[in-house]
């Protein structure tokens, strides 16, 4: 039987930790609930805009533009990737920083040459570490944006640097990878490519069905101006979206997360109090038997 | 109900407006244009400025950024970065956002950058607008 003052000094040390991630819990909880109605404003642009970009596409005659450009003359394997991050600021989320970052290391293995610009500190870590003894990997210090409260303006700056860097031919490939809120608790993380722009790439949430097929559209001024004003706007917008999509998806794993914690410390503490009670009980007894066999001589 | 088409204006942080409509006035890259019922299919750029739109006779206004319009089938999508009605237009911030831009404009930049600096004193210079426009303060 253990010790009762080892037990006690368990149950106080469980009693703090307890006190931290419900505290957590409580701030998350409110965090989640601004993120989620943000998230329902947004909900429906994103839904449009993937799907207007769609059936734009089914309208365009690809290859024209330069962002459709997939880069023919260069193997698949020779490509230069870029794969936009999107991870949490802070750790104790459960899996979901875990979940984003296993996403992104498939995706390095059948790549020579993978640029990560990463948003939030978890990531930025993790891939500077990797960076730094992999030269096929190339970590973009300056890329230095927050996760937290997503805003259109970060939108902007990124949408223009990865649009630019892709008219330059700094990167064949723009992916982004986020977490999704599947449903009001479940979440996903996934990937999605931005450029070259693809049909298939913006086919989601059961959209698979047939788009009725518009063969002729009219592009006011002309199809260049307004596919080359569109593009910029669209990717600024998507990746908005995703921002405000891994938010919510964090605040609500940390939530779940701190909730578990604080489930099991409690938990803990029932079994530990119980074991404190019996060792109590079980030094009582040994004393009585003591002092009554003690009279007896 | 005479000759209307659906209309649904969404921007990135809330849906604006959904439902029918019988004439949509926009800016676009080479001035303001229109849509009418029965239009062709059509993509086209928006760009910051003021869009109204004829519901029952009767004009709605509203200050807008850059967007994308897609008419199809007598449904109109208007997809921009934000959509704000007269009165939500928050003129304190607009004058302090026109000024900031204005100081950077002096500040010979980069090229893209005052591409950036010109793009955000047009928002800031057009949401002034329409707000005086219907706000007489």
């Amino acid at each position: 039987m253990a010790n009762m003052r080892e037990i006690r000094n368990r149950m106080k040390s469980i009693e703090d930790i307890k006190k931290i991630t419900n505290a957590m819990y409580l701030i998350s909880s409110s965090k989640v609930k601004k993120a989620k109605k943000n998230l329902i404003q947004t909900q429906p642009y994103f839904d449009r805009s993937l799907e207007t970009m769609v059936s734009i596409l089914e309208r365009t005659a690809e290859n024209d533009f330069a962002y459709f450009d997939d880069r023919k003359n260069i193997p698949p394997e020779k490509r230069k990737k870029a794969f936009i991050v999107i991870t949490a600021d802070k750790g104790l989320c459960g899996a979901y920083n875990h979940n984003v970052i296993k996403i992104a290391e498939e995706k390095l293995e059948n790549s020579e040459d993978t640029s990560f610009l990463v948003l939030g500190q978890i990531g930025r870590m993790y891939f500077k570490r990797k960076a730094k003894n992999n030269p096929k990997i190339h970590f973009e210090e300056d890329f230095v944006y927050t996760s937290q409260d997503p805003s259109i303006y970060r939108a902007r700056a990124i949408a223009e640097l990865i649009s630019e860097k892709f008219a330059n031919g700094d990167y064949d490939e723009v992916h982004i990878i986020y977490t999704e809120m599947t449903s009001s608790v479940d979440m996903e993380s996934k990937v999605m490519q931005l450029l070259p722009l693809k049909r298939q790439s913006f086919l989601r949430r059961a959209e698979e069905e047939d788009l009725t097929t518009h063969p002729y559209a009219a592009f006011m001024p002309n199809a260049k101006t307004v596919m080359d004003g569109i593009v910029p706007i669209f990717l600024k917008g998507v990746i908005y979206s995703a921002m405000v999509e891994a938010f919510c998806a964090e605040q609500q794993a940390r939530m779940s997360a701190m909730d578990n914690a604080t489930t099991n410390a409690k938990d803990m503490l029932q079994d530990l109090s119980l074991m404190y009670n019996r060792a109590r009980q079980a030094a009582i007894t040994q004393e009585i038997t003591e002092v009554v066999s003690g009279s007896q001589i | 109900m005479g000759n209307v088409f659906n209309l649904e204006i969404l921007a990135t942080d809330h849906p604006f407006y959904s439902g029918e409509c019988e004439e949509l006035v926009f800016p676009t890259v080479d001035g303001l244009a229109g849509l009418l019922p029965n239009h062709e299919p059509m993509v086209t750029i928006l760009v910051a400025g003021e869009i109204k739109f004829r519901v029952n006779g009767e004009w709605k206004y509203a200050a807008v950024s850059d967007g994308y319009i897609e008419m199809v089938d007598n449904n109109v999508t208007v997809l921009a970065d934000s959509v704000e009605l007269p009165e939500e237009i928050d003129r304190k911030r607009a004058e302090a956002a026109k000024m900031r831009a204005e100081e950077r404009l002096k500040q010979k930049e980069s090229l893209q950058e005052f591409y950036h600096t010109q793009a955000a004193l047009n928002r800031a210079m057009n949401r002034l607008k329409v707000s005086s426009r219907h706000f007489k303060n």
